[in-house]
């Protein structure tokens, strides 16, 4: 009975509590693939099979068949594609530059202590609210707006700054950005569809690759943040003592140390972008259509097609599982950073 | 022959193709027109549209550009193309009811209807020329489908109950009654009735569909929401009481799921035989004949909205008894209102699209609507198209060609044929902000209904509170107006 | 660059730079900016606009025009009626019976604020290194403006009615009372300070100011106990019972994948899995599973009898499943944050209390809790914001039903806009910026915070 609890070796596991440790997470496993699994039976069903009632096995409970495979892969195939190869596009690149540019901030944060002024912050907001309600109410144009906004910010400053010398801290900077996520999508669609009219950018890949790369910067930072400060300092300091520049710092030291970080954060931002729906309706029309929304295109007035939905389903499930098989070695090697801490 | 004399050649040959295409580009009407056509991802609409836009552009040169988007936000998509000016779409497929948010926006096409002989609207039924296509008198759109609800029963339980198709309500609830969880043959009980109860789904226009027959009795100028004469909702009354009843009862007799279930669930549920009635659109009719769909092939009847042998005497507010003055039209007694729900998916165009465009545009609702090619996409299920035109009616070959027997083809056009023909249907809503009217205020109350959260008087008052203060809000007198013009209303 | 040279040969004198060094000098003395410049940058020119313009839309009426719209300024309207006029059963529900029980947890809530100010007050004055002057006074203080400003404020609730008639009373526009209430809790922040709490005033008008809306919250929540809860209940429901329930399971499934065992990889690639559907497919895919007709436990459910019972019909059943959903969406977040957070805690630490024998659960206590306690504020911070815009289940499994039971903020502000009504979205939308602004600084503060090591402001 014993020996049950006891483990054989050091950093093993005694047999009831590795038992116990597979039984859980093999359960974990069955609850996460039976839902797909599910999808993937329904995408061979006919619309009888799956109204009658629930079938699981093919050729056993039911006859598959190809008929919405057929219908997504061959008979609109061209409208398949297309979203499919802007989703990659549009996620991919928003995700590089989301992590070059807030990888950089982050950093920052971590190792350079910023101190902006309270009254730069509120006078900016002015500014820019001046400018909203110059253009909304007044009338103005932009052209005549920004600049008269613009001498508000750097008239005002000084007088404001000797006023007001509260400093905000880089904890601020970092809540601000997460901050940008809370409010929801719905409602700032509108203000971004505006936006991207202005500059007759709309239903184009750049405007999603943009918008995407804002949207994920702050979670970007986030979560880029706390690896930089797994990292001790010491190796900075040495490499700053030979005569290393912060960029060479931060490119050749840090990101590589940070790299299970790194993947981490870029494998969920790129989810992220892969699976963005509400900003996609909005900004793209024809060219720029994305892979979500034919997903969410499926249910039409008959009600869902199931089968042509499944397989969308499990069509955008590719590109992603192939990424992470893909990235994936680097987060098992890179995760054993204990050479780090230790 | 030498490198010089080759290219030569090439291009000679070169210039004569590009003369030859141009030539032949000269003659058709729209070359080098491309049109932006917008609407919900298919196959239903999105698939003629994109089979009948090859062919107008093998005939005139116009290249059609079919966009689709998600069906629940086709609305919200057009309407931001268009009300900020950003006009990428040329034109669209919609919903007629959307008509006073977009009036606005849409081409005036009456001149062009009544100059186009071609399009046989003198064939169209009188509902749709008159009441479905236009707006304070003209006409901005071109019908395509013609949408209202119907009644479905199994002629197999019928026939087995020895019961006759529902005439009333009351009928209806009681054939749901005796069908109610009995095995009629294939092994599996089935439900009495399935109606859908889900929220933001269709329960709003199901509603309306038992109400109409107790609200409106004297055409459609009689109006089934308002009181035309004095804005008053007609939703705090005896008749919408009994309407409400009616609706929760069904769910006495319905799946247990019922409340989370759309047109979409109970739709599969009926042909895939699970229901002994139910309301719907046109789609059961060519569904049902579907084998890779249905089990009921053969086995489906349809016939027009029952309706109700009392009346709403607005006065009183009281329910009464049928006679000839109250209820001019009446069918044996039975005051019939059928409900054109949402209208019916028609072509309208950008006003503000380049004219060729917009001439292209008309070209193409307009072949579209054209009986050679209209009558053969109504009797196609998937098409989403269902009929409209009189002469869709009377010539029974695509139907029978399309699998239904000819009693099912009978049954199913004359339940259409009776509803298109009433003098006293009843007119969706169109007034400006219809939207926050029905999907918003009827449908959430009608949600906590069914929940139980309300009971009939809280669900009335609540209705009628909601929709008195869109009023207040959103001018009653500019609200009035607009219900008086789209019902012809004096 | 500039060390000694050669031994016994004076140093090099300072050469001039070549502009290309001279360049690469200014932008490493630039650093500091040019880092953080294009983030800040970025993130500043798209969120201001919408941020402002949804502010404007929410004031407003959204009109349709011929060939354009018109939005028509309303002032508060739309914000009135979310919170005391016809849409208040929308937002904050239906007011029932308050049953002894419901007496006791809001007895309850007011005893966790009072304890929660007095623990932020004593962190505050341990950092802060001042007279240890005892904070219970200024702590009751301030817990005593929040209850007084909830209770007259409250739209719903106990106290309701009897604030409706004090309100009356005095027959004030309604921004009047929120002036009154700033007004008292910088009044009681300086009757605080006086009493030695060692924080500064703004600090403690943002404790109070998050208190009453604690109290306000609590207050609804008990008033519509027995009734119906509106879109606010129902999202704080399905922000506090996800997020524990997908931080419990991430944490337990971390933890177990970090343990000496073959086929962590696969284990580690399969968890994975669920966060790379797209949330609208995840939302159908759920539909399909939570059909009890034709769906995959259709026969469990009849096994159990069940058969008759649909989970759509009971408002908290449908909750729960929306709940699961979310759950088995988000969990591989979290997962996969604390995985990578296990793997790198010390391991010198850890492999020194193996040796020593200690049960596992000292080593989790002592070594790696604390070694994570960062990473896991900070991702349990962003999964809170996140799931405050929680849309696509509730939409997708029951429109929002049954009733309004299952209907989130945004799913309200996604159901008006839809309907164009645009300034009653936007309104919906900023309560939603408020209520999830405060959870999150409130997170931020008494828990990312210290998790970090440092103290609230």
């Amino acid at each position: 009975m014993k020996r049950l609890f006891e483990s054989q070796r050091l950093g093993e596991l005694a047999p009831l509590p590795r038992a116990l440790v597979y039984g859980a997470l093999l359960a974990w496993t069955f609850v996460v693939f039976f839902p797909l699994y599910w999808v993937l039976v329904t995408s061979f069903k006919e619309p009888l099979q799956v109204a009658d009632g629930p079938v699981f096995l093919p050729f056993v409970d039911f006859q598959p068949s190809l008929h919405a495979w057929k219908y997504i892969l061959v008979e609109t195939g061209r409208d398949t594609l297309r979203p499919y190869l802007n989703s990659m596009l549009i996620a991919s690149l928003s995700t590089l530059l989301a992590v070059a540019i807030g990888s950089m901030a982050a950093y920052a944060l971590t190792r350079i202590v910023y101190r902006p002024s309270v009254a730069a912050v509120l006078l900016f907001i002015a500014s820019v609210a001046a400018v909203v309600a110059l253009v909304l109410s007044a009338g103005l144009s932009l052209g005549w707006a920004l600049p008269l906004g613009a001498m508000l910010f750097v008239l005002g400053l000084r007088p404001l700054q000797r006023r007001i010398t509260a400093r905000l801290g880089n904890d601020d900077i970092l809540f601000w950005m997460i901050s940008q996520r809370i409010l929801p999508p719905v409602v700032s669609a509108i203000p971004i569809y505006v936006m991207f009219q202005q500059v007759h950018l709309l239903d184009t890949q750049f405007a999603l690759i943009v918008t995407y790369m804002t949207a994920n910067l702050p979670i970007v930072v986030w979560l880029m943040v706390d690896f930089f400060d797994g990292i001790p300092r010491e190796l900075e300091e040495s490499a700053a003592l030979d005569g290393a520049s912060r960029f060479r710092i931060l490119f050749d030291l840090m990101l590589p140390l940070a790299r299970p970080g790194l993947v981490a954060t870029t494998l969920l931002v790129l989810i992220l972008s892969w699976n963005e729906y509400l900003l996609a309706l909005f900004l793209s029309t024809a060219n720029a259509q994305t892979m979500p929304l034919l997903v969410a295109a499926q249910n039409a007035t008959r009600g869902p097609q199931w089968w042509t939905m499944s397989v969308l389903i499990l069509l955008m499930i590719v590109p992603v599982v192939v990424m992470t098989l893909f990235l994936q070695k680097f987060i098992a090697r890179g995760l054993l950073t204990g050479a780090v801490k230790g | 022959m030498n490198q010089r004399s080759i290219s030569l050649w090439a291009a000679l040959a070169c210039t004569a193709a590009l003369g030859l295409s141009g030539a032949q580009a000269q003659t058709k009407a729209y070359a080098g027109v491309t049109l932006n056509v917008m609407t919900f991802t298919g196959p239903q609409i999105a698939e003629p549209l994109q089979r009948r836009g090859k062919e107008f552009e093998a005939a005139t040169g116009a290249k059609v550009n079919v966009i689709t988007v998600p069906y629940s936000d086709l609305y919200q998509k057009l309407l931001t193309d268009w009300s900020t000016g950003t006009n990428s779409i040329d034109a669209a497929i919609l919903a007629p009811q959307w008509m006073p948010d977009y009036v606005g926006f849409l081409e005036d096409l009456s001149p062009r209807v009544k100059a186009d002989s071609k399009l046989r609207e003198d064939d169209v039924a009188p509902f749709f020329r008159e009441f479905s296509q236009k707006y304070g008198g003209k006409t901005y759109t071109v019908t395509l489908d013609g949408d209202f609800h119907i009644a479905y029963y199994r002629t197999d339980v019928l026939a087995k109950l020895g019961r006759k198709p529902p005439q009333t309500w009351d009928e209806y609830l009681d054939i749901a009654k005796a069908a109610h969880g009995k095995d009629f043959g294939d092994g599996k009980p089935i439900v009495g009735s399935c109606i859908a109860k889900k929220r933001s789904a269709q329960s709003f226009w199901m509603i309306t569909s038992v109400a109409g027959a107790f609200l409106q009795a004297k055409g459609t100028s009689e109006g089934a929401f308002f009181d035309p004469a004095t804005m008053k909702p007609l939703v705090n009354n005896d008749a919408f009481a009994r309407a409400l009843e009616i609706y929760k009862e069904t769910g006495k007799y319905g799946p247990p799921n019922e409340i989370n279930m759309d047109v979409g669930d109970t739709r599969t549920l009926f042909v895939g035989g699970g229901c002994a009635l139910t309301v719907d659109w046109g789609d059961i009719g060519p569904l049902a004949v579907d084998p890779k769909a249905s089990k009921v092939v053969d086995k489906v009847g349809a016939l027009m909205l029952p309706g109700s042998t009392r009346v709403l005497d607005r006065a009183s507010g009281k329910l009464v008894a049928c006679d000839a003055t109250r209820c001019p039209h009446a069918v044996n007694g039975v005051n019939r209102a059928p409900f054109a729900a949402f209208g019916g998916w028609s072509g309208a165009i950008n006003a503000k699209a380049k004219p060729q465009a917009k001439d292209a545009a008309y070209a193409l609702f307009s072949y579209m609507s054209q009986p050679e090619q209209s009558n053969a996409d109504v009797t196609v299920g998937a098409t989403g198209f269902n009929p409209y035109r009189q002469s869709q009616f009377k010539d029974m070959g695509p139907w029978k060609k399309a699998g239904m027997s000819d009693k099912a083809a009978k049954d199913y056009l004359g339940a259409i044929q009776d509803s298109l023909n009433s003098p006293n249907m009843v007119l969706d809503l169109r007034i400006p902000f219809n939207q926050r009217y029905q999907q918003v205020a009827l449908d959430t109350a009608m949600a906590r209904f069914l929940a139980g959260e309300l009971d009939v008087k809280g669900t009335m008052k609540n209705i009628e509170d909601t929709w008195n203060e869109l009023n207040d809000e959103l001018g009653k007198a500019k609200q009035q107006a607009a219900y008086k013009a789209s019902i012809g209303a004096r | 660059m500039s060390g000694l040279g050669p031994q016994g040969a004076p140093p090099p004198g300072p050469a001039r730079p070549a502009p290309g060094e001279w360049l690469g000098n200014w932008l490493d003395r630039q650093a500091g900016t040019v880092f953080i410049a294009p983030a800040v940058t970025v993130v500043l020119l798209f969120s201001i606009f919408p941020l402002l313009a949804s502010a404007w839309l929410s004031l407003t009426r959204f009109s349709l025009q011929a060939g354009g719209y018109e939005l028509s300024f309303v002032g508060a309207l739309n914000y009135r009626k979310l919170i005391a006029g016809s849409q208040q059963f929308h937002l904050l529900g239906t007011a029932g019976e308050m049953a002894v029980a419901t007496w006791l947890a809001l007895a309850a809530a007011h005893a966790l604020l009072a304890w929660a100010l007095l623990r932020s007050l004593r962190r505050r004055q341990a950092y802060a290194q001042a007279a240890p002057r005892a904070p219970q006074g200024a702590a009751a203080v301030l817990t005593l403006a929040c209850v007084i400003v909830a209770a007259l404020l409250s739209p719903l609730g106990p106290f309701a009615a009897a604030a409706q008639s004090a309100r009356d009373a005095l027959d004030l526009p309604w921004f009047a009372w929120l002036l009154f209430a700033f007004a008292g809790f910088v009044v009681a922040a300086l009757i605080a300070r006086r009493l030695g709490a060692p924080a500064r005033v703004a600090g403690l008008v943002g404790r109070q100011l998050a208190g009453s809306v604690w109290l306000l919250v609590a207050l609804v929540a008990a008033g519509t106990a027995g009734g119906q809860q509106g879109s606010l209940l129902t999202t704080l429901f399905y922000v506090a019972g996800g997020v524990a329930l997908q931080f419990a399971l991430g944490l337990g499934l971390a933890l177990l994948c970090a343990q000496p065992i073959r086929g962590r990889n696969l284990f580690r690639l399969s968890f994975f899995l669920p966060l790379m559907v797209t949330p609208v497919g995840i939302a159908y895919m759920f539909r399909m599973l939570a059909d009890m007709g034709v769906g995959p436990f259709a026969p469990v459910a009849r096994l159990l009898g069940l058969g008759a019972v649909t989970w759509a019909q009971n408002a908290w059943s449908a909750r729960w499943v929306v709940l699961i959903g979310d759950t088995w969406q988000w969990v591989p977040f979290i997962f996969i944050v604390l995985l990578a957070a296990i793997e790198g805690q010390p391991r010198d630490q850890l492999e020194a209390a193996q040796l020593d024998g200690a049960p596992s659960w000292r080593i989790f206590r002592d070594i790696t809790w604390p070694a994570i306690a960062p990473t896991a504020a900070a991702v349990v911070l962003i999964r809170l914001i996140e799931a405050f815009k929680i849309v696509d289940l509730p939409n997708v499994l029951t429109n929002g039903g049954p009733g309004i039971a299952t209907e989130s903020m945004t799913l309200h502000a996604f159901i008006d806009w839809r309907s164009l009504n645009l300034g009653g979205s936007a309104a919906v939308a900023y309560l939603l910026l408020l209520v999830s602004t405060l959870v999150a600084v409130s997170f931020f503060h008494f828990v990312v915070r210290p998790a970090r090591g440092e103290p609230a402001a």
